[in-house]
């Protein structure tokens, strides 16, 4: 070996051994600032050992030392070791890089299934969450939204809804008075009077609201609660047209395969007058939900939701509708029933103490 | 109501099961609650309306099963000829007794029932007494019309006479409690004093017993209104009162009597004596025209039912029909219908029994849009704003406790300026003490923060949209109506499913819940200054105006009152007349072309004490009309410890023209600052 080769060999061994605990970085290096460590140590020994001022490069300067015949086999060699060197340093360099990064990653890892972060959200109580379905429903069918009144004459309470003095349904205490003798609205079908009167016919309307009545507060009865009468009057409106209707909208809150039915009953506010029940929205109406007698409607496979029936001709005369040239339908339920039917509520009093722990779980 | 299968079969020979029974029943409106087996027997528990009386008897519900069946009832003949003997019974106020009869039955042994009576009673869930107590109590199921058997030789001058009652007048009834009668009540009397009070209970003086040997049956019609005053003025009432008060049947009276009268002869002994019908008021039936009876069901039900089966349906229930010339018919209600006056009641009748299954599902023809209130989308903005704050929407009672009165001050706009008393009180309510109209919705939504920190629910904020009362002076004086939105918040802001609780709720964050709140129904321009509300803490309450307009207050619950609910934390309340707001204008948004020049921004500190606002200095640089200053607003609030504060304000320079330059806004900063300092001796901190 020449004086000149040796030297080149000199230079790569020297770069070889301040090079080796790089060699097998997959032992060694293991803590993260360890490895930022390395790094830093790694681009200094590339710069000490690469570029124009590194010693393999001031080697190719002994090219004039060689014979001339020697040259091309010698920068060959001390470009090859060159080449070696940035190698080394270059997989090094990408070991230390991606063990970083990967070290990085894993150190920010987090636990994905922790819940996210956000205020705590508010809920609409479960009677205001039912009406706007509701509202929605008659709303696209061509029903204005109507509301009135709470306290009311005797005359839209009881007279203009053929609820005459000394009628049982009037004498029945059910109703509150206040020391002006003015009632607080026993059902919202005193909307339909101030409607017809507001409005004229033919009209199509739905008003929810609250009303009251004086039973004491016990799991199925509070003093005030909320109803929803639906009235539609116009030329040759029938009892089809409240069964279509009451069973279209009935369709639409609880599914296609819902069936209604009508039986016949009494109020004196419509003639002829009906019940409504809808089969049940849990069991469909089978009476056995989960191989058990099904709550919310007893095990019947009906659920009873209303009243309806044509309206009676001495309300539309009350209201200067002709009853031989206008016939109408109304219908009405109770909010509070339908939403503890809903959601086995099985105490009616919750809607009114507002209890959050009852009140969250609606949405 | 209580009917035996057994019993309704000697009426109406059905054929049919009991639980076939309650379904046809069912079906034509007569709801059965439920079929019992009882013995050899069944028992149909039916749920009847209000206006069906005439079905208080198996013989009121056979009539409707014959009518199902085209079926003709098992009637009895009865033929009972009144005797001469007139001085037996006295009608004197027959306005309130149309017609009375009187049957006298001599020599009776009574006695204990036999087998199938106490049996056929005890089915339908009544208690055995003696042989006579127990054939008026099953002939009024039978035939439903009540009775009552007086000891004839217990009435004084062994005669009736049936008036009203004398002023002060007394009688024990049957329950042994003695009764002060007054000149409105009915009375069947004997030669002296009350014997009974007609139609509602008799007296325990006449009553049948063991000795009783003569008995004189009373078998009467009376006024329903009277019957129904007399019985809620005596707070009296009976299986009889509860009939006669809804009607019963005028024509019955002989049939029941001779029932009964003969079930005596037959399970007591005796022999039938004198019989006496006095029909003062001579019945007249209710008859009315229909033109088109089949066109009406067809108009108002959309069933198809040839006027044959009409005429058949309203025949088999009772309802006489005759021909007129010009092809109409006129139409007689029977004696024991007292809800058939109108062509629409026989409409009822033949849709029921022509079945509500087979009226078609329709929908009415289109009509046109549908509208909402015209205030709900705004009101629905309202609510889902204030969820997703994390407020609750809370219900309570319109009635709340008196104690309130004066606690709260009534938002502005509720009570009106003439009125003495501001509140609208409740004759009696169900709830103790609960007879106010709420004028005010904070004191049900207190109430609901306690029951929830009893719950151990720290953290709160809630609200409620409702209608408050106050007395009226509108429309014939009825109460105004108002709607109000009140805010409730305590605790701490929380994140959702954290434990950790984050900062405790303060003044503003009532304020920024109502400035959202309000902010979402379109009402922009809301004012809040300072004052001093009833209920609130002094110097953390504020008056919410807009414009002129008043429209509530909010801040901090006073300490005492606090105290009073036992609240240990903070709470913070706002009460707005919603009404007012949602009536206030609202301007759509008006598009500003884009700044095509940037801004530069200021701020500048003040030292100012706690009583000074912010909104002078806003005010005060506002009212110079700078041109360039385009906005002006609030940065922070920094509290020292010797009572003053460091109010940091930013102001926003901009020109439409051009990019300022720093000389320029310099000079104009400086000069509004100088305007500031002069009308408001606060100098900007360096
Ligand atoms: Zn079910």
């Amino acid at each position: 070996m020449s004086e000149i080769d040796r030297q080149v060999d000199e230079i790569r061994e020297a770069f070889e051994q301040e090079f080796g605990r790089f060699a097998d970085l997959s032992t060694d290096v293991s803590a993260l600032a360890e490895a930022e460590a390395r790094l830093r140590e790694l681009s200094e020994l590339k710069i000490r050992h690469t570029g124009k001022k590194s010693p393999i490069s001031g080697a190719m300067k002994l090219i004039g030392k060689v014979a001339p015949e020697d040259r091309a086999a010698f920068g060959q060699m001390v470009q090859a070791v060159e080449k070696g060197i940035a190698a080394k340093i270059e997989e090094a360099e990408t070991k230390l890089s991606a063990f970083i990064s990967n070290a990085k990653i894993e150190s920010e890892r987090l636990d994905v299934t922790i819940p996210g972060r956000r205020i705590r959200e508010g809920h609409l109580h479960p009677i205001t969450i039912l009406r706007q379905k509701i509202e929605d429903i008659f709303v696209s069918m061509g029903y204005a939204i109507e509301d009135d009144r709470e306290i009311e004459t005797d005359y839209y309470n009881f007279d203009a809804l053929n609820i005459p003095e000394g009628h049982p349904a009037r004498e029945s205490q059910d109703t509150f008075y206040t020391t002006e003798g003015f009632a607080l609205r026993s059902q919202t079908s005193t909307v339909q009077i101030r409607a017809m009167e507001r409005r004229g016919v033919p009209l199509r309307i739905l008003a929810p609201g609250r009303v009251f009545r004086r039973d004491t507060p016990d799991m199925t009865h509070t003093p005030m609660f909320h109803q929803i009468e639906g009235l539609c009057v116009d030329k040759g409106i029938t009892m089809a047209h409240l069964k279509g209707t009451v069973s279209e909208w009935l369709r639409l809150l609880f599914g296609p395969e819902t069936v209604t039915r009508f039986r016949p009953s009494y109020f004196p506010f419509t003639e002829p007058s009906a019940e409504f029940d809808f089969s049940c929205f849990k069991c469909g109406g089978t009476g056995i939900f989960d191989g058990e007698r099904c709550r919310p409607c007893k095990g019947s496979g009906w659920i009873e939701l209303g009243g309806s029936g044509m309206v009676h001709p001495n309300v539309l005369r009350a209201c200067g509708v002709d009853p031989a040239v206008y016939s109408g339908f109304a219908f009405g339920f109770g909010l509070e029933r339908m939403t503890a039917l809903m959601y086995s509520i099985d105490d009616i009093r919750h809607m009114f103490e507002n209890d959050v722990r009852f009140l969250e779980q609606f949405r | 109501m209580n009917i035996s299968y057994n019993w309704l079969n000697e009426i109406v020979d059905s054929g049919l099961d009991p639980q076939q029974v309650a379904d046809q029943l069912t079906r034509v409106g007569l709801a059965v609650e439920g079929v019992h087996p009882h013995g050899d027997d069944f028992v149909l528990d039916i749920d009847l309306t209000s206006n069906r009386p005439d079905c208080l008897s198996h013989r009121g519900i056979g009539r409707e099963l014959s009518a199902v069946l085209d079926n003709a009832m098992i009637d009895r003949e009865v033929s009972a000829v009144p005797s001469s003997d007139a001085g037996l019974v006295e009608i004197e106020d027959a306005d309130l007794c149309n017609r009375f009869t009187a049957r006298v039955i001599r020599n009776v042994k009574v006695g204990p029932s036999p087998q199938w009576l106490v049996d056929r009673l005890e089915a339908i869930g009544e208690r055995s007494i003696n042989n006579v107590a127990d054939i008026t109590n099953y002939v009024m199921h039978e035939l439903g019309q009540p009775m009552h058997a007086f000891d004839l030789d217990k009435l004084s001058g062994g005669r009736i006479v049936v008036r009203r009652a004398r002023s002060g007048e007394k009688i024990q009834t049957l329950d042994e409690v003695e009764r002060v009668l007054d000149t409105d009540m009915l009375t069947i009397c004997d030669a002296e004093s009350p014997v009974a009070i007609g139609g509602v209970m008799g007296g325990l003086e006449s009553s049948i017993t063991d000795a009783t040997v003569n008995v004189l049956l009373e078998v009467a019609y009376f006024d329903r209104g009277n019957i129904r005053a007399t019985s809620r003025k005596l707070n009296l009432a009976t299986e009889a009162s509860y009939r006669f008060e809804r009607g019963t049947d005028v024509l019955n009276l002989v049939r029941a009597s001779e029932r009964a009268a003969d079930l005596i002869r037959e399970l007591a002994g005796g022999e039938k004596a004198e019989f006496v019908d006095i029909f003062a008021v001579p019945f007249v039936p209710r008859s009315f025209l229909s033109n088109d009876i089949a066109g009406a069901v067809k108009r108002l039900t959309g069933l198809s039912v040839d006027r044959t089966e009409c005429i058949r349906i309203l025949n088999a229930l009772g309802i006489g029909s005759s021909q007129n010339e010009d092809g109409s018919l006129t139409f007689t209600a029977p004696s024991w219908r007292h809800d058939i006056a109108i062509e629409e009641d026989l409409v009822e009748e033949i849709a029921r029994h022509a079945g509500y299954e087979k009226i078609a599902e329709e929908l009415p023809p289109a009509f046109g849009a549908g509208e909402y209130q015209p205030t709900e989308r705004r009101e629905r903005r309202l609510r889902a704003r204030l969820a997703d704050l994390g407020c609750v929407e809370a219900l309570s009672y319109s009635f709340i406790d008196e104690r309130h009165d004066g606690v709260f001050e009534i938002v502005p706009g509720i009570i009106g300026n003439s009125t003495t008393e501001p509140y609208v009180t409740l004759r009696d309510s169900v709830i103790e003490g609960a007879l106010r109209m709420r004028p005010s919705i904070l004191p049900g939504l207190l109430d609901s923060v306690r029951t929830n920190l009893n719950h151990k629910r720290r953290d709160l904020k809630l609200f409620e949209i409702g209608k408050v009362f106050s007395t009226g002076e509108g429309e014939e004086g009825l109460p105004n109506e108002q709607k109000l939105l009140t805010i409730v918040m305590t605790g701490s802001e929380s994140l959702s499913d954290r434990a950790k609780p984050g900062n405790q709720v303060e003044f503003f964050d009532i304020k920024g819940g109502l400035e959202a709140a309000l902010d979402a129904v379109g009402c922009y321009e809301a004012v809040y200054r300072t004052a001093n509300v009833k209920h609130l803490r002094i110097g953390q309450a504020a008056a919410v105006s807009v414009g002129e307009v008043e429209i509530g207050h909010l801040g901090r619950l006073d300490d005492e009152l606090a105290a009073g609910y036992k609240f240990k934390q903070p709470v913070y309340v706002a009460e707005i007349n919603l009404t007012t707001v949602l009536k206030l204008p609202t301007a759509n948004a008006a598009y500003k072309p884009l700044p095509r020049f940037p801004s530069v921004v200021r701020d500048v500190s003040f030292i100012v004490d706690r009583t000074f606002a912010f909104d002078s200095i806003r005010t005060a640089i506002t009212e110079q009309a700078n041109d360039l200053c385009r906005k002006v607003s609030f940065v922070d609030n920094f509290e020292g410890k010797d009572g003053d504060r460091s109010l940091t304000i930013r102001l926003e320079y901009r020109s439409d023209e051009r990019t300022l330059v720093e000389e320029e806004v310099e000079a104009v900063h400086a000069s509004l600052l100088k305007g500031v300092e002069q009308k408001l001796q606060i100098r900007p901190q360096m």
